[in-house]
């Protein structure tokens, strides 16, 4: 018989990550690459990479999980069993391999988020509310701007003789309120950690050494697939579902002055799943049920 | 000749959460004036009040000017706004300025003028509004109406404290919106209280799966938005969806009826020595208490830019920090998508439920 291998997909706004574990939690396979605007695109490029590397012999998916901003339309295209927030993806994901870890610096494309962890679980947490700023998004930005790519950006920025100063409000990396909660040892992720000028800035300012783990990136997608694991609500996964037609469509309803914006979305054609009204009246959840009838 | 077929006056209130269920009954029974009760507000209230209000008025402004164009729009002769203890105090002097503006010819009354004055002047506004007054009918009209409310609060509590462990799916919510539309409809004493007693018999009687260690939750914040579930997006609602036991000290009966400011301030003594605002007390001490009483975790909801709220913040820190109890700090302006916000509200369910688990 095949061994159990599970599933996890975090499409964020930037990237979209995707990882398969066995049952000690090792990586079988992994792949990252960038969403551009493409969820449903990336996601089947991020299924394709791991088919390749994964010892289809050998291992079976049992179950998926999918996180990150496009987790649920996502999460229905594939049929994954667990749809969960980045937040506790990233905390589980981390502290599953960093068993000592105290503190969990996450900066992605558009949120950053500091989460502190007791006894290895997740015990307080803190996210950027009302705006992106100071998240990968700016780096990018300013590096598009600069002509340079934002790959090499950190490593520019650690040549730098003399810090240049930039309107600081709008790019403050962590609330001030947050640093006080920091305490040792700290674990740094999320794609803005590749960033070595900004590690170096951490270390320097919090006076204490930051760890990065080289798969701090996959991290949000790891926690995922573990959360997967201790779900055991098995359905075997197919890769066919990267090769499968899908579609989504948006549909205003008219029924009242709110106007939601419901997204269908249809697997060959036909209907699986909907959401994005806010009342009952946004109707198009009975039809499916008539459909599957 | 014109004939009139109606004569009493159409007025209009702000929307406010269920309260205007009991302004309607005050309105109605007590004032012997007409009530423009209001469907509950949509995207185009956020957006009407967003687009006439100054862009530096918190949420609370622009939601209760919404309210009032919609009011007018739907043929209100009386428009009244409410005065309060922090900026709301000036929202009625400016709210009437831009209607005005707009070219609405309505009356507008302003209670701040009259909040603070005798009580001959409420009188006098009163017998403006409905020149035929009964005073006895409206003195008995203002008991009920506030009665009302306290039903409404002591219900409303018990919802969010059970729904979340129904075993039936949708139970809850059946008995508590059967309640909500026999509040609309009571036209006396007697039909308030027996909706009342009919509600409470009824989700007492409903069957509850409650876990072993149910995760507990308790809501503090500004007055306007902590209480109005539209301002707040259904924070209380999403929780009880997630699985959670909510509660909420801030509301009407507690703020107005049972527990004064001078008499909560000596309990937070250790936190804070003076009151730094209209409800910043309230929002110290029932969070030192949910700390205090063991709950797992704290929302703080605020208006963007609300001083007074944004003042207890460093002081909720500090019972955060002493008491080991993570505390959620939500800022809401006019954003109309719930992505975020569910975002944050499922970790933070997720956090406090993993957290039991492990550390109990």
């Amino acid at each position: 018989m095949k061994k159990k291998a599970y599933l996890g997909i975090d499409i964020g706004s930037i990237s979209t990550k995707g990882v398969i574990i066995n049952e000690e939690n090792e990586f079988l396979a992994e792949s990252y690459l960038w969403t551009e605007g493409n969820p449903t695109e990336a996601t089947r490029q991020v299924l394709h990479a791991l088919r390749e590397q994964l010892d289809g012999e050998q291992y079976q998916i049992v179950s998926a999980g999918t996180t990150g901003s496009a987790r649920k339309l996502v999460g229905s295209l594939i049929g994954a069993q667990v749809v969960k927030n980045e937040i506790t993806a990233h905390a589980v994901g981390t502290t599953t391999l960093h068993l000592d870890v105290r503190t969990i610096l996450e900066i992605g494309g558009q949120d950053s988020k500091i989460i502190c962890v007791e006894n290895g679980v997740a015990v307080d947490y803190a996210m950027n509310t009302l705006c992106a700023a100071g998240t990968g998004a700016f780096l990018s930005s300013q590096a598009h701007r600069l002509g340079i790519q934002v790959e090499e950006f950190g490593e520019i920025a650690l040549k730098a003789k003399k810090a240049a100063p930039i309107a600081a409000r709008c790019t403050v990396f962590a609330e001030s309120d947050l640093v006080q909660k920091i305490v040792a040892p700290v674990v740094f992720q999320g794609g803005v950690s590749k960033n070595a000028g900004v590690v170096h800035m951490f270390e320097e300012e919090l006076g204490m050494p930051v760890l990065v783990d080289e798969k701090g990136h996959l991290m949000g997608a790891f926690g995922i697939a573990i959360l997967t694991k201790e779900q055991r609500c098995e359905k075997e996964f197919s890769f066919d579902i990267a090769d499968t037609e899908f579609k989504t469509r948006e549909i205003t309803c008219g029924k009242c002055a709110n106007h939601c914006e419901i997204i269908c979305v249809y697997r060959d054609g036909l209907l699986i799943d909907s959401w994005g009204n806010r009342c009952d009246n946004g109707a198009v959840r009975q039809q499916k049920e008539q459909m599957g009838k | 000749m014109e004939i009139k077929f109606d004569e009493k006056k159409k007025i209009a209130f702000p929307r406010f959460n269920h309260y205007g269920y009991a302004i309607r009954y005050l309105v109605e029974q007590g004032l012997g004036a007409q009530f423009v009760q209001l469907p509950p507000p949509t995207k185009e209230t956020s957006e009407l009040g967003s687009r006439y209000s100054p862009d530096y008025a918190c949420a609370p402004f622009k939601h209760t000017l919404g309210s009032l164009i919609e009011a007018v729009e739907a043929g209100a002769d009386v428009l009244v706004e409410t005065g309060g203890l922090c900026r709301l105090d000036y929202y009625g002097a400016l709210q009437k300025e831009i209607i005005r503006e707009l070219g609405y010819t309505c009356e507008f009354v302003n209670l701040a003028e009259y909040m603070g004055g005798k009580k001959s002047g409420w009188l006098k506004l009163a017998k403006h509004l409905n020149p035929k007054l009964n005073p006895a009918r409206l003195m008995a009209g203002v008991y009920e109406g506030v009665k009302m409310a306290e039903y409404l609060d002591e219900i409303e509590e018990l919802y969010f404290k059970n729904a979340g462990f129904e075993a039936e799916k949708g139970s809850y919510k059946k008995v508590y919106r059967q309640f909500l539309l026999e509040m609309q409809l009571a036209e006396n004493s007697q039909e308030i209280k027996d909706a009342y007693q009919k509600a409470k018999q009824e989700m007492s009687a409903l069957e509850l799966r409650i876990p072993g260690n149910p995760v507990r939750i308790g809501i503090v914040g500004e007055y306007f938005t902590v209480m109005d579930e539209y301002s707040n997006q259904f924070l209380q609602e999403k929780l009880v969806g997630l699985g959670a036991s909510v509660s909420r000290f801030m509301n009407f009966t507690n703020c107005h009826l049972r527990a004064k400011e001078s008499t909560l301030r000596p309990k937070i003594r250790e936190y804070a020595r003076y009151s730094m605002g209209p409800t910043t007390t309230w929002t110290v001490n029932s969070a030192l208490d949910y700390a205090k009483r063991g709950y797992d975790g704290v929302i703080h909801v605020k208006s963007f830019g609300c001083t007074p709220e944004t003042d207890a913040v460093p002081v909720l820190q500090n019972i955060s920090r002493d008491y080991h109890i993570p505390v959620l700090y939500l800022s809401y302006d006019m954003q109309g998508s719930d992505t975020g916000l569910d975002t944050r509200l499922e970790a933070f369910y997720d956090m406090l439920e993993r957290k039991k688990k492990v550390l109990r």
